[in-house]
Parts: structure tokens; C-alpha cells; sequence
């Protein structure tokens, strides 16, 4: 937790700020082994590939269909996501933080994205379709979570200039 | 290809007195006549009058100082370094997104230009609500006018885009009246890249009228630099503690004061929930708990279409094309008013505001060409369940609005895509999705007005996003009544002003950026004179 500022870094996992009331009943015990999402303000190994899934999901029918051109995509996008991630307030990025950590941990995917194969293990239409059940949920915390995932995917995937050909977005005029 | 002159990089090279940042390092203590607090609309203003005076005026503002050589038109660099928050500052339970600036020029150095005068009806609900005797139409109007001419602003003259022209033709079809938006404009090039910054400097913010002219007549502009608290003695404000922030905002140093600045009278403009979280730092008197509350954000609902034909909505001036007609369908204080505008569309922007992921969101991407977003900006304050939100703080002093997004507000939304959807499919949609998590596409007026009525309208699952923050430091005619003098002192504190949008004590009921200009116009001529200096005018 070094690389958060000093008000941060006292055990903050008790103030997530969408829902700590939630979070803590979801992850009950497991609490202790979550591990931040973000380390200086990137994606944490666990968040990446957590990110890579949920980002092949998101992105299903803009990215590359061949396997090779979208790990190639799929890479690029995650680079941009840790340069958003890490221009992003302290307070923003703490919260990221957790969020990601939580939903890398057994319990959180289960309890909040509701999935219960690993993020290794599902297959893109079991993610889509969590995905589509917390996008629709009666629950704040889940809708919560679920935008947040939206937005660190459809900014960073929109701010490549790779993307703008496959919208037919021709680029700012030149002055 | 052409060169553009970049009036920034020719001013520090002339001399301008620039601190903070790359500009140089920050003097222990600065003395002064006046400290403003922020260089957005209100801020620039109230610089160029005070320095025209000829007080001696310190501009202290949290954001970078960039300008047209910085601004490529790419929507990654200006959200991180024109936008508070990255272009993501969110409302507690992040419902409503907010737009707004924090660079020099404030939210004036990326907004779309819109430039509108105070609605005769709002200023009407102040004097009836809020004692403002003195905020009539009338009283108003030569200020108002001095500021249109400062900063050039006239109704758009040249063809408006397909992207607005839509709603104009969809409008009419329906006997809705829409009209010609004024912009503050100078030899615009009709780029559609406003927010972003302006690269050809056409566009009249204070980035490149009111703050050269400050620096031009001695001020000294402090940036990378936020003011943390004012320290306050005996109903004054004695002096001000100011920290050295990095691009994203976060100190450069924990703790470490990095100038302390003594002034006779400061001036708090640094934007509506910014302003009313600096006095919570400093705890300021707020004897009747108005500091704060009352903070208003005209909550947008949209709908996005995608039309027959390509619109190309990147392109041209932004807006030019609004309807008031669902503002004056009821009263001011009945069932939420909303005005019709349309949005500038790049990519991030889309991809971004649209609900939904997967095949079915390709799909509309792959219609981005072809895609209009209609915006319904809501007159939020003006009934009794429509108190806005509140400025908190979190437990680091950055603030965090509160902005429970109540039935009213969502009866509005309901509306407004029923309104919108009916205009764009009058306009030659052939798809509109409205803005909600549970909506798809739908292609025809009917099937679409039956899925908007059959939607649950609901905080997050209804998409609300905001560009105007407004209120907090409410104007009241006595302290009961709001935390600003109607001549724009603090009701405690007899040497600050307040000179922004935190002190309309409802929303404006339309874009704020003229209703800032025109009003601190007043005020802070009135200040002038108030502290000695020659009578002055802004044009």
C-alpha cells in the first residue's frame, strides 16, 4: 500500500466507497485476502487478467475475431487502462483499487459479478452474461461495480486512435 | 495549414508573472489587494475589472495552464488535463456524472460555447423566493450586454451541423418552436473540437480575453496550486494557505503549505461544489446551515438515434440549436422543465455515455457516422422536491456531492426521452436507444414510446449526466436565506466575495457560462469601487 497517500493507507478496505455495508456481507471472512487491484496506480497481475476477460467480453464483435489480432488489441487496451487508471485522483484510484481487488477474490466474483468458474476458467458468454445480470440488478453495489468495469473499458478502448477506423471516425481536422 | 499564434506562449515570453508548476517555484508569502480564488468565468471576470481598477490582483488556480499549442483535439490528453476528475467526477452514488473544467479558464477553456442570458422566469422565482429585489431583467441588462460584447457573443450565423439541424427539422415537424444558439465565438473555424480547447483560440473563454488582460495589467497567476484553507479571525478572512498539486490533483508534498497569501479582500470563484468544499475546510461560519446544500447540476437524460443519413455529429460547432418549448409547457415550479440541446460526438465521449456492452453495442458503433445524442437538461430548484445536492467532504478534503436523485427528477427523464425520441424519429431516426441500462434499440415512434413508459425509471439504471454545476453558496437577501449578499460578500465574512456559479440559489435553466459573466459583471464592479479603485466597465 505504498503507493497511496497517507489518509489512504490505514486499513481502507473497511471504506469502500460503493457499499462497504455490502462488500463485507458478500465477502464475509475473505476480506483478509484481498489484495489491491492497482500498484502505483496500474493493474495488479490479478486485475489484468481479470480486465483481459472482462474486457474480451465488453468488447465482443468490436475487437479483432482472430485470436492473434485481439491479444495484440487486448494488450494495447491494458496499457492505455493503466495510463487512465494512473492519471486518475488518489481517491479514485482507491477505490478502483478495491474494487478490482474484491472482484478478483473468489468470494467477490461469486457475490457481486456472479460467476462462479474462476475469471481464468469462464468462457466470454458465461462473463457477458454476469455481466448483463449485474447491469440490470436491483442491486446499487452491482450496477456500481458494473459501471465501473464500462467505463475502464470503453475510455481507455475509445482513447487508442486504433479504434477510430472501426467507428469511421476520420480524426480531427487538421489546422 | 495554418499558424496559429498562440497568445499564452507570447504573454510568458513578454513577461507575465506565472508560478507553480514548470512556471517556477512558489514565494513563502505573497502580499496583496485582492486573491481570487479559481480563473474560471467568474474569476476571469472579476480579474480584468479589479486589475483595470488598478488593484493589485494574485489568481490562484489548481489546474495546469495550457493552451491552443497544447490542444491537439485529442479526447485522452484533454480529459486528464482540462477536466476535474478526468472528465469522471461522479455524485455520491455515482448516478450523475459531472463535466467539468480544472485547468486555467476553468470550465470556460472547454465548454461548448453556449452562451445564454439569464431566463427572465428564473430571475423572477429569485426575487419572489430568495429576496434578490435588485435581480430584475432590467437591472441586469447592461451588464449583460457589456459582457456580450467582451467576449463577442452572437447568435451562431453559419449553417448549423446535421447534428443540430436534426433537432431544428425533427422539432418542427412537430410545432416545436427551436431556435439559433449565441456563441462567444471570434473567427471560429467550425472544428467541433471545443471541448478539447479551443486550437484556433476563436472561442472567447477567459483562457484567452479576461486573464491575459489581468496579466497584461501586473496580476500574478498562481497554477498547480490549490488553496487548501482560508484562515479566518474575527469574521475575516486573514490569509490563505495554498498547496502544490500534481496534474491528477493529489499534493506534491502531504501537508506542506507551499504559500500563505495575505490579502485586504479575496474572492472565492472557484466553480460550484469546489467553492462551497473550501469554506467546509476552513470552517467558515454557516450559522443556518446553507453552506452546501441547494447545489444543482441540471440533470441530463439523452436519448441517442441513429439516423438515415450520415450526421457526422464530430464535426462543426457543437451547439447551435435548442428548444425551450418543455420549459414553458408548465409552470417554473410544477413537473421539471428540461431544455433540448444535442451533443458533439467523439469517440470516447460515445463509447463512453452509451448503456451496454458486446454484439449488440458493435453494432451501434459500427453507426457512429450515423448517431445523434439528444441531451435534456433539467431546471432543477425550483420545487420543493428539487433541493439539489449537498457538498461534503471526504476524509483527504476533496469534495464529494451528495445528489439523491429523487422521483421528480426521474419523471423528468421520463419525459424528456419520450420528447426526444418523438424529434428524432420526426428527424429520420431509424433506431433510438434511450439512455438506460434495461433499454434497447427500438424503430419506430411507437414501439420506442411504449418501451420508455414501460422503462423503471431508477437512479444508475436511468443514465443522468451533468455539465453545469450551480449553487452552494446560494445568494439570499438575509442570512436566513442564503450564504452570499446579494452585492456578492459572504454573509459572515466582510472581506470575501463569492463570484461564481455557487451562488445561483437555484439552476440558471440553461447553460450558467453568460448568467456567470453577466452577474459577477455587477458584483465585482461593485467591488471595485467598494475598495477604492477607479470606476470601471467591462466593455
Amino acid at each position: 500500500m505504498k503507493h497511496l497517500p497517507p489518509h489512504l493507507q490505514r486499513r481502507s478496505f473497511l471504506k469502500l466507497g460503493i457499499g462497504a455495508a455490502v462488500v463485507l456481507a458478500v465477502a464475509g471472512g475473505a476480506i483478509a485476502l484481498i489484495k489491491p487491484g492497482l500498484f502505483n496506480g496500474r493493474l495488479s497481475p490479478s486485475a489484468r487478467l481479470l480486465m483481459t476477460r472482462v474486457g474480451q467480453a465488453m468488447l465482443q464483435g468490436t475487437l479483432p475475431a482472430d485470436a492473434q489480432a485481439q491479444q495484440t488489441a487486448i494488450d494495447a487496451l491494458l496499457q492505455r487502462t493503466d495510463s487512465f487508471t494512473s492519471g486518475l485522483p488518489d481517491h479514485v484510484q482507491a477505490e478502483l483499487s478495491q474494487l478490482l481487488g474484491l472482484l478478483a477474490t473468489a468470494a467477490g466474483r461469486r457475490g457481486i459479478v456472479g460467476l462462479s468458474a474462476s475469471w481464468e476458467d469462464a468462457t466470454v458468454a458465461e462473463i457477458s452474461a454476469a455481466l448483463q445480470a449485474m447491469r440490470a440488478s436491483g442491486t446499487a453495489l452491482r450496477i456500481q461495480a458494473y459501471q465501473g468495469l464500462h467505463d475502464i473499458v470503453f475510455v481507455p478502448y475509445f482513447s487508442g486512435e486504433a479504434s477510430w477506423a472501426g467507428i469511421g471516425y476520420p480524426g480531427p481536422t487538421a489546422v | 495549414m495554418t499558424t496559429i499564434i498562440d497568445p499564452i506562449t507570447e504573454g510568458l515570453q513578454r513577461g507575465w508573472k506565472v508560478l507553480g508548476g514548470k512556471h517556477g517555484a512558489l514565494p513563502e508569502r505573497i502580499t496583496c489587494d485582492v486573491a481570487i480564488i479559481g480563473s474560471g468565468a467568474g474569476a476571469g471576470i472579476t480579474a480584468e475589472l479589479l486589475t483595470k481598477a488598478g488593484l493589485n490582483v494574485v489568481i490562484v488556480e489548481e489546474g495546469q495552464l495550457k493552451s491552443s499549442s497544447d490542444f491537439k483535439q485529442r479526447e485522452p490528453e484533454a480529459y486528464a488535463s482540462l477536466y476535474q476528475e478526468n472528465a469522471g467526477r461522479k455524485t455520491k452514488d455515482k448516478g450523475i456524472t459531472i463535466l467539468q473544467g480544472r485547468s486555467v479558464g476553468g470550465t470556460t477553456t472547454v465548454n461548448w460555447t453556449s452562451s445564454f442570458l439569464t431566463p427572465a422566469d428564473t430571475l423572477k422565482h429569485w426575487q419572489d423566493r430568495f429576496g434578490l429585489k435588485d435581480y430584475t431583467t432590467e437591472a441586469l441588462a447592461p451588464y449583460f450586454q457589456q459582457a456580450q460584447t467582451r467576449l463577442n457573443i452572437s447568435p451562431w450565423a453559419t449553417a448549423p451541423n446535421e447534428n443540430n439541424e436534426l433537432l431544428r427539422r425533427g422539432a418542427a415537424k412537430l410545432g416545436i418552436k427551436a431556435e439559433v444558439i449565441p456563441r462567444n465565438v471570434k473567427g471560429c473555424y467550425n472544428l467541433g473540437s471545443c471541448g478539447m480547447g479551443c486550437p484556433t483560440n476563436a472561442k472567447q473563454s477567459m483562457l484567452v480575453t479576461t486573464i491575459p488582460f489581468a496579466l497584461d495589467h501586473g496580476a500574478t497567476l498562481l497554477v498547480e496550486t490549490r488553496v487548501e484553507k482560508l484562515v479566518i479571525e474575527g469574521g475575516r478572512v486573514t490569509a490563505m494557505h495554498c498547496i502544490a498539486v500534481k496534474p491528477n490533483a493529489a499534493p506534491v508534498e502531504y501537508g506542506k503549505v507551499a504559500t500563505t497569501i495575505v490579502a485586504k479582500h479575496f474572492v472565492l470563484a472557484g466553480g460550484a461544489i469546489n467553492s462551497p468544499a473550501l469554506l467546509l475546510r476552513s470552517k467558515a461560519p454557516d450559522p443556518h446551515r446553507r453552506l452546501g446544500t441547494r447545489t444543482f447540476l441540471h440533470p441530463v437524460a439523452i436519448t441517442t438515434a441513429v439516423m438515415k443519413d450520415t450526421v457526422a455529429a464530430w464535426g462543426g460547432a457543437p451547439q447551435s440549436i435548442y428548444s425551450d418549448h418543455f420549459l414553458h409547457t408548465q409552470p417554473v415550479d410544477g413537473p421539471i422543465g428540461f431544455k433540448l440541446e444535442v451533443a458533439p460526438l467523439h469517440p470516447v465521449f460515445f463509447g463512453a455515455n452509451l448503456p451496454g456492452f458486446g454484439e449488440k453495442q458493435a453494432e451501434l458503433f459500427r453507426n457512429y457516422p450515423n448517431a445523434n445524442v439528444m441531451l435534456a437538461l433539467m431546471r432543477d430548484g425550483f420545487h420543493d422536491q428539487s433541493v439539489g445536492g449537498t457538498v461534503e467532504l471526504r476524509d483527504d478534503g476533496s469534495p464529494l456531492l451528495d445528489y439523491p436523485i429523487t422521483d421528480y427528477v426521474l419523471d423528468g427523464a421520463r419525459r424528456s426521452m419520450l420528447a426526444m425520441a418523438q424529434i428524432q424519429f420526426e428527424a429520420g431516426a431509424t433506431m433510438v436507444y434511450p439512455g438506460h441500462e434495461l433499454a434497447g434499440g427500438t424503430s419506430t415512434w411507437a414501439t420506442t414510446k411504449a418501451a420508455i413508459e414501460a422503462l423503471p425509471m431508477k437512479p444508475l439504471l436511468t443514465k443522468i449526466g451533468s455539465a453545469h454545476v450551480m449553487g452552494g453558496c446560494g445568494l439570499g437577501g438575509n442570512d436566513k436565506l442564503g450564504v452570499t449578499r446579494p452585492d456578492g460578500v459572504h454573509w459572515q465574512l466582510e472581506n470575501l466575495s463569492i463570484h461564481d456559479g455557487s451562488i445561483f440559489p437555484t439552476s440558471i435553466g440553461a447553460n450558467p457560462q453568460l448568467s456567470i459573466y453577466g452577474g459577477v459583471n455587477r458584483l465585482a464592479q461593485g467591488l471595485a469601487k467598494r475598495l477604492g479603485g477607479n470606476e470601471v466597465v467591462l466593455a
